[in-house]
């Protein structure tokens, strides 16, 4: 017998197609558990596909031009608390568990490395692998956290144990999480990590929380549990620590005295122009005086004190808060309202000018 | 039926034509010199419209239904000639004159001379009027969303804008002039009546355009001798938990309340907002609850305003510098 194609078999065909398919899925035949492994070819293909893809979608990615991307320390810590555990760390191999997802998330050493750009990196650390478990970046606006992912992700196969421990946990021992008993311990060893005990360690990217507002603490520490305040490494701690703690945390943190600003090597006229814009705004452009907000005890507790703070994190925060991605507590659409009128010569300034600042 | 309708059409076009005939933004209620000029200036040009009007009409209704015969070709032409050249240009031309001569006493030659006493400086900002009068004796007052100028004097304006085209009207008064970025328009207004009157900003300028306006207000020379002092000293009340809450919460960064340390000024002088006719600009009364209301949330009543809302601070410190806000007298 000869089968005659035309028109309306094919489309008959056509329509009967997904009911198949419908079937067979609900008769459940194909196997979906890892135990057994993909075929090689399979596995083949599935790896170029994704190799593939991630190549496409790098294209036009840019790594930010200038110096290289501060912030490796907090990079180090968030991939200490998000990351390890299915990559494993120096010193600190994939348990058994992870070995035996399926695909298996691979060790980064510098082999496995070495195969992708940065750009590649950054691909596959901000939107992460679809089907494989690998997640994306909780903070999808926080491109500049990313970047510092992928300049530690380039430092992490080098490393030895002890230099990675130093890194990703400060002064703090990694398993002094686990020993206290005591609730509120465990939560500070969680933020000693990056913040020190003392709030003030992290390095440039981090901000100095020693000596700040408590009130201003404690609502920006629910604004990260929240989702309100963009930052894949905030969301995660302040995720990972008790809610019910965040105003011991705030207090105790707000009780510590924060260091004396060290020496700027900011240009006099750079301080001096941030000065002027801090004490009379920029009128012309409804940019009001910063001190009519900030920096005096009587303000509103939700204000936060910036005298004495890293320079890169307030220029770094005032960058986001032009962009509409900072997000905060209930107040910070006040800054929005004009913080898109700053030049980034402006922002800096102003950064300098705070900086310089002898620290609350 | 038919009748019935014309009968009420023929109630409706007077009535809504007679209702923009008085009010507080009428320029057919005149209470100034230039509005009396323009009106004046209308109702000549009306009458001579309609008098025309009628002799157009008549002369068809003649042609059409009195005289059967045909012109001859020079009669017809000496009626295209006269009717329908010559006396239009004639009354064009008269008009003309008289529009020209009404120019002077609105132009700026005679704006700077004609007064050397009071001038008022209004600036058109998204969306309220900062005012600033420049006095011969003594610094500059500065005020917002209001207008005051004394009965009798001629007051020399100068206008300008912070942002986009607006454009500065008090139709009982005179006006309109625009208001552009980057130029300073000057004219002169004088006032021959006392009485309150509405200026709209005249040029769209935005979401919230229809609700940019400001009251004007015109006194007796005394009476706005002792107002003009009154506004240029400092605020009735200088302490109290609405104050307090007032500076506490930045509101100063954008404001200024003289004899306080609030001296932003991004956006309207509160100094005596109390003694104010309207709030934010025409929107609202001006009443504490209004003023508390806007506070909280200024989008909501004038969509595109400057100001961010507070509506997240507690009800009672709102509550507070409302009632603060509303005895600046
Ligand atoms: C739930 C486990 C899991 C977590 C948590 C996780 N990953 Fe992955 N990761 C994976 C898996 C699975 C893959 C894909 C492996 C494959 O396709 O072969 C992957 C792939 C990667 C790759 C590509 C490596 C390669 O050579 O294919 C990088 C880089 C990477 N992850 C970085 C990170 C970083 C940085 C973090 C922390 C922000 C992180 N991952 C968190 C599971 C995880
Ligand atoms: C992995 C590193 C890391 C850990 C762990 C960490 N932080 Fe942070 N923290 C940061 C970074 C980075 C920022 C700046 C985030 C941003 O850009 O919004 C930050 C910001 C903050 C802020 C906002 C300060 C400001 O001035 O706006 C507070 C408050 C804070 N952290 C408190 C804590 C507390 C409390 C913990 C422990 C529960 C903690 N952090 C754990 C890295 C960390
Ligand atoms: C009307 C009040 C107000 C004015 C004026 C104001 N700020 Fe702020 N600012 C705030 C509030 C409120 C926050 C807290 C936002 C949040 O996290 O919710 C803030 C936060 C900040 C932060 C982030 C601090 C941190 O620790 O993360 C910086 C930086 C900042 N402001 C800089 C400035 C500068 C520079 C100016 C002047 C050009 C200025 N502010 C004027 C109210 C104001
Ligand atoms: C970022 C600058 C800014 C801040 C901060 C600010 N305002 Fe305003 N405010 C404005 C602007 C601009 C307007 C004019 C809005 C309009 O009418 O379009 C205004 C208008 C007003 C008016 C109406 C004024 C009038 O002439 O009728 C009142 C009342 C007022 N603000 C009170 C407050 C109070 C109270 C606070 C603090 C809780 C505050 N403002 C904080 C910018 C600001
Ligand atoms: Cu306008």
């Amino acid at each position: 017998m000869k089968v005659r194609i035309n028109w309306k078999r094919a489309a008959i065909a056509l329509a009967v197609l997904p009911v198949a398919a419908l079937f067979v899925a609900w008769l459940g035949f194909f196997n979906v558990g890892a135990a057994s492994g993909h075929w090689k070819i399979t596995e083949w293909f599935l790896h170029f596909a994704m190799r593939s893809a991630v190549r496409t979608y790098a294209l036009p990615i840019a790594p930010p031009d200038g110096p290289p991307p501060v912030g490796v320390r907090p990079a180090a810590g968030h991939y200490a608390a998000g990351c390890a555990m299915c990559h494993g760390a120096p010193g600190a191999p994939r348990g058994a568990t992870v070995r035996a997802m399926l695909p298996a998330p691979p060790a980064l050493t510098a082999a496995a490395l070495a195969d992708w750009s940065d750009a590649e990196l950054f691909r596959i650390v901000k939107h992460g692998l679809r089907f494989t478990g690998m997640p994306a970046w909780p903070a999808q606006a926080r491109d500049d956290e990313v970047w510092a992912m992928v300049a530690f992700l380039r430092r992490l196969p080098e490393l030895a144990p002890r230099d990675y421990r130093s890194l990703a946990y400060g002064e703090a021992p990694p398993d002094s999480a686990g020993d206290v008993a005591n609730r509120f311990e465990g939560a500070l060893a969680g933020c000693a990590r990056c913040h020190g005990r003392d709030g003030t360690g992290g390095g440039e990217t981090v901000p100095v929380i020693a000596g700040q507002r408590p009130a201003y603490l404690a609502a920006s520490l629910a604004a990260y549990a929240e989702g309100r305040r963009a930052s894949g490494i905030m969301q995660l701690a302040a995720g990972q620590a008790d809610a019910a703690l965040f105003d011991r945390l705030a207090r105790h943190y707000a009780g510590q005295s924060a260091p004396a600003a060290p020496p700027t090597d900011a240009a006099p006229e750079l301080i001096e122009r941030g000065r002027a814009i801090a004490r009379r705004g920029i009128p012309e452009r409804d940019v009001p005086a910063c001190l009519g907000c900030h920096g005096r005890p009587e303000r509103n507790p939700v204000y936060p004190g910036l005298d004495g703070q890293r320079p890169d994190y307030l220029a770094n925060q005032l960058r986001l808060f032009a962009a509409g991605v900072r997000g905060g507590t209930p107040y910070s659409h006040l800054m929005t309202a004009f913080a898109d009128e700053l030049t980034v010569r402006e922002r800096a300034a102003l950064a300098a000018y705070f900086a310089s600042r002898p620290a609350r | 039926m038919r009748a019935r309708a014309s009968a009420a059409f023929g109630l409706a076009v007077p009535a809504i034509a007679t209702a923009a005939c008085s009010g507080p933004q009428s320029a057919l209620d005149p209470h100034g010199v230039e509005a009396q000029a323009v009106a004046t200036l209308f109702w000549w040009m009306t009458l001579a419209g309609a008098l025309i009007w009628c002799a157009v009409i008549g002369a068809l209704v003649y042609a059409g239904r009195r005289r059967r015969r045909v012109f001859s070709a020079r009669a017809a032409g000496r009626i295209v000639l006269w009717a329908g050249a010559v006396t239009p240009s004639v009354l064009l031309l008269i008009l003309l004159g008289y529009g020209l001569a009404l120019m002077p006493d609105l132009r700026p030659a005679s704006a700077l001379t004609a007064n050397d006493r009071l001038h008022v400086e209004v600036v058109g900002e998204q969306f309220w009027w900062r005012v600033i009068y420049h006095r011969p004796d003594g610094p500059p007052v500065v005020s917002a969303n209001e207008v005051r100028l004394p009965v009798g004097t001629r007051v020399a304006f100068s206008l300008k804008s912070a942002d986009v085209i607006h454009a500065f009207w008090i139709p009982q008064l005179g006006g309109k002039m625009d208001m552009i970025p980057g130029r300073t328009n000057r004219f002169s207004l004088q006032a021959t009546r006392a009485g309150t009157f509405r200026g709209p900003c005249t040029e769209f300028c935005g979401p919230s355009h229809a609700l940019m306006a400001f009251a004007a207000v015109a006194m007796d020379e005394e009476a706005f001798a002792g107002w003009l002092e009154r506004e240029a000293g400092p605020a009735v009340r200088t302490e109290g938990p609405g104050l307090d809450a007032f500076l506490a919460n930045g509101c100063g960064a954008c404001h200024t309340i003289r004899g306080t340390p609030a001296d932003g000024t991004i956006g309207p002088d509160l100094t005596h907002l109390g003694a104010r006719k309207t709030l934010a600009a025409g929107a609202l009364p001006n009443t504490e609850a209004a003023i508390a209301r806007f506070v909280a949330a200024p989008e909501a009543v004038k969509p595109g305003a400057r100001m961010p809302a507070f509506g997240m601070l507690p009800e009672r410190e709102i509550a507070a510098i409302a009632a603060y806000l509303a005895g600046l007298e």
